[in-house]
Formats: structure tokens, sequence, C-alpha cells
């Protein structure tokens, strides 16, 4: 509905602009760091690389056989904690 | 996905938790998309596989993961119950003790020194007060009850010994005390008071030219207050002296200046002195300055400090209240250095 994505256009302007993405992304980036989910998924880049071989691997490559991986290693704590700190965002700023 | 978040059912809010589901997952798919530029600048670039060219090493210096023992391999308390032998004495020390025991062992180190000092000091004043014993003939009938506390007196002493809190008055006493320099600190409690029995009958003479001198009825010391100590009577000092010094003992310092006339030019240098030794009696001597019967001699009591040698230490405690505006008068302070060599 063009409604709804109306709205959600919105809120990710609004997001943007007052700078609220990008303190979420650094929050989950430190989470992610600290809970070693990237040394976790590195070991699995390795793994494609020595598969593809050092030289041919493409960005493409990566990405594909990694991002699944990653969306289901993020520990259950780091996602609650983000889920509630975007919910706070909404409801503080959102006009429904 | 997780629906147990969800406040409240409803088409809003159903949106609303879809809505934050999807940017949650744009955030993540954002970390792991600039993961993988990372790892494929850095295959490109070369430096990827770097931490792991040395096979050897790597098995070498791998994370250890086994109960009591760290991720190097090490064991924790490994040497705790170890003894060592000292090179020193050859004795059996357990491994946390060794270092403190090498210190003290081979005299190396701060406390080392300072406990070697302590030492010393005991063992002088064991010897001198044994040789003190026989001088004091009076008062070894009382021995018995004395005794104890002279062993208590001198723990205590020991423990003042190279601590910072040496009491002050002491550096003013050593010209004084002149002979007695080196045990007669080691006696002097500042906390406790002295006990008579141990000094010799100079000393005692010349502690009580300085101080109250009252003994104490419970500790048996004496007290090492002025002569215008509050706790005692003029009486009490004077039985003391009494007791202490045989009936030729000098008449107690009194607050009236009629006392013997005679007496008050030679002693009047080291009474001042003494007056200003003492570090407690500061408020006495503006109370004592206002009489004016201390004023008249003032002027006059800057006398040569080397008359009488012998007589002056017993002297000394005659005039000692008189002239109590000695606070503010500075000049006799080699007075009582003289005095006290000779007594």
């Amino acid at each position: 509905m063009s409604k709804d994505s109306q709205m959600r256009a919105a809120i990710n302007q609004k997001l943007i602009e007052m700078g609220e993405r990008e303190r979420l992304k650094e929050l989950l980036r430190a989470k992610l760091v600290e809970c070693g989910w990237k040394d976790q998924l590195k070991a699995q880049c390795k793994d494609v690389i020595k598969e593809k071989g050092l030289e041919h691997v493409t960005v493409e490559d990566l990405v594909t056989e990694v991002t699944p991986k990653g969306r289901a290693l993020v520990p259950d704590s780091v996602k609650k904690e983000l889920l509630q700190r975007i919910r706070a965002f909404l409801a503080q700023h959102a006009t429904l | 996905m997780k629906m147990e978040d969800m406040p409240l059912s409803g088409p809003d809010n159903t949106r609303l938790e879809a809505l934050v589901h999807d940017i949650y997952s744009e955030l993540v798919e954002d970390a792991c998309l600039g993961l993988c530029f990372e790892v494929h600048r850095a295959v490109k670039q070369g430096y990827f596989f770097l931490d792991e060219t040395d096979q050897e090493s790597m098995k070498e210096f791998e994370i250890v993961d086994q109960p009591g023992v760290d991720i190097f391999g090490q064991v924790y308390n490994q040497w705790k119950n170890k003894e060592c032998e000292c090179p020193n004495c050859k004795r059996l020390i357990a491994a946390s003790r060794f270092a403190p025991h090498l210190e003290k062992c081979l005299g190396m180190g701060r406390n080392s020194s300072r406990i070697a000092n302590r030492r010393l000091a005991t063992n002088n004043n064991m010897s001198k007060s044994e040789s003190d014993q026989e001088d004091n003939d009076d008062l070894n009938d009382n021995d018995w009850s004395y005794g104890a506390e002279k062993k208590a007196k001198k723990r205590k002493s020991d423990k003042n010994q190279n601590s910072p809190r040496r009491p002050k008055s002491l550096k003013h006493k050593n010209g004084e005390l002149g002979s007695s320099v080196s045990s007669e600190p080691y006696k002097y409690n500042y906390n406790t008071g002295i006990s008579y029995e141990t000094l010799g009958p100079d000393e005692v003479r010349s502690l009580l030219t300085t101080q109250c001198g009252v003994i104490s009825e419970h500790t048996k010391k004496m007290c090492t207050r002025s002569h215008r100590c509050p706790q005692h009577t003029d009486e009490q000092r004077r039985a003391v002296r009494l007791f202490l010094l045989g009936p030729s003992a000098p008449t107690l310092p009194d607050a009236d200046a009629v006392v013997e006339s005679d007496s008050f030019d030679i002693p009047d240098g080291q009474t001042l002195m003494s007056r200003l030794q003492w570090e407690d009696s500061p408020d006495i001597s503006p109370s004592d300055s206002a009489s004016s019967k201390a004023s008249t001699n003032h002027s006059d009591s800057r006398r040569p400090k080397k008359k009488k040698r012998t007589s002056l230490g017993l002297n000394s405690g005659v005039v000692g209240g008189v002239v109590g505006g000695g606070g503010g008068v500075v000049g006799g302070g080699g007075g009582g250095g003289g005095g006290g060599g000779g007594g």
C-alpha cells in the first residue's frame, strides 16, 4: 500500500535526518564485534575464498554465501536490544 | 521472527512491528555487506591471510582450553606451594614469602635497616637499664610491682623508634641530656610517660627539672607533662621529687616567686630553656607573663649559662615555675643545654 510505503519512507527519512540510523549502525557493529560474530563470519569468508580460489573471488560471491549465515548468526540479545531501540525511536518520533 | 514483543494486537501495531523488523534487517544486512567488502579488499590487496602464514608457530601458540590452566597453558598458582632455599641463611622459605625474607636476610631494602636499628636500640636499652638497676637500690623493694610495666614500656619505646612520630622535644633535649643522649631518647616515651626505675638519678633529676614527674597510680609512670600540668598538684610533684631524689631534693617550683632568691639567677637560663622546650606549654606562658613577679627576672635571666654545674641540676627545679613567661624569650636556649650536660 502506498500509504504504508509512504509511512516507511517518512520514517526512514526521519531516522537518517536525526542521525539515529548511524547511531544504530554503530551500535550494532560494536555489539557484533564484541560477541564474536565478526570473527565467525570471517571464518566463513575464508572457507568461501578457499573454495573459490584466492584470485577469482568476487564480492557477489562473498555476499551471497555469507549474508544469510550472518543474519542467522546474530545473537538473540543483540537482536532484542536493537529492536527495542528502533521501537523506542518510532514511539517517540513517528506520527501515526 | 519473535512476535512475543508485541504489546497490543491491532493492524497498526502489526504494521509497526513489521516496520521495526524491516529496519532491523536492513541494519544487519548493512553490517554483513560492510564485512564482505572489507574481506574482499583484504583478499585482493593480499593481507587477508597474513596471520596464517606460519603453520608451525600457529600450532605452538594455539589457544589452550583446559581446566586449571590459562589460555597460554600456564598453571595459575604453580609456585605458591613451592619452597625455596635461601642462599643466605639456607632455610626453606615459602615462595610467596621469599622476596620479603631475602630483603631482611640480606639487609637490603627499606624496612631491613629500620628493623636493624630498632634491634640495636633494644640491645643498648637492655644493657643500659641493667647497669641502672644497681643504682636504684631503694627502688629494688618495689621491683615486683614495677617489673612488668618496665617490659611493656620497652616494647612501646621500640615501636616508636624509627617511626616519624618520634617526640619533637627530643631534638631540643639532645643538648641538655649530653652523654645520655643515645639511650635517653629510646626511654623517652611520648605517649605513656617514663618509668623512673630504669633511669639513673642524674637522668631522673634532669627529667624532673623539666617535667611534672608525678607518678601515676595505675601505670606507675612519671607524668611527662610540664610543671604546670593540670592533672597534678604541686604537692604531688614535691612528693615525687622527695621520693625519687631523697630528702635533699630541691623544693618544687611554685607559681609564686617567693622562693630562695639566691637561686634565682643561675638557673634562670636553664629553666627558661626548659620552658621553651616543652611543646605543650605555649598556652601557659602568656598567663605567666601576666604575673608581675615573673617579669622582674626576665631581663636578668640572660645570665651566663655555665655557672656551678653540679648544683644546677638540683636547683633547676626550683625556679622553674617562676619565669613562666619564657615563651617569649628565645635567648635562654643555650642555658639549658649547658646545665643538662653537668646534670
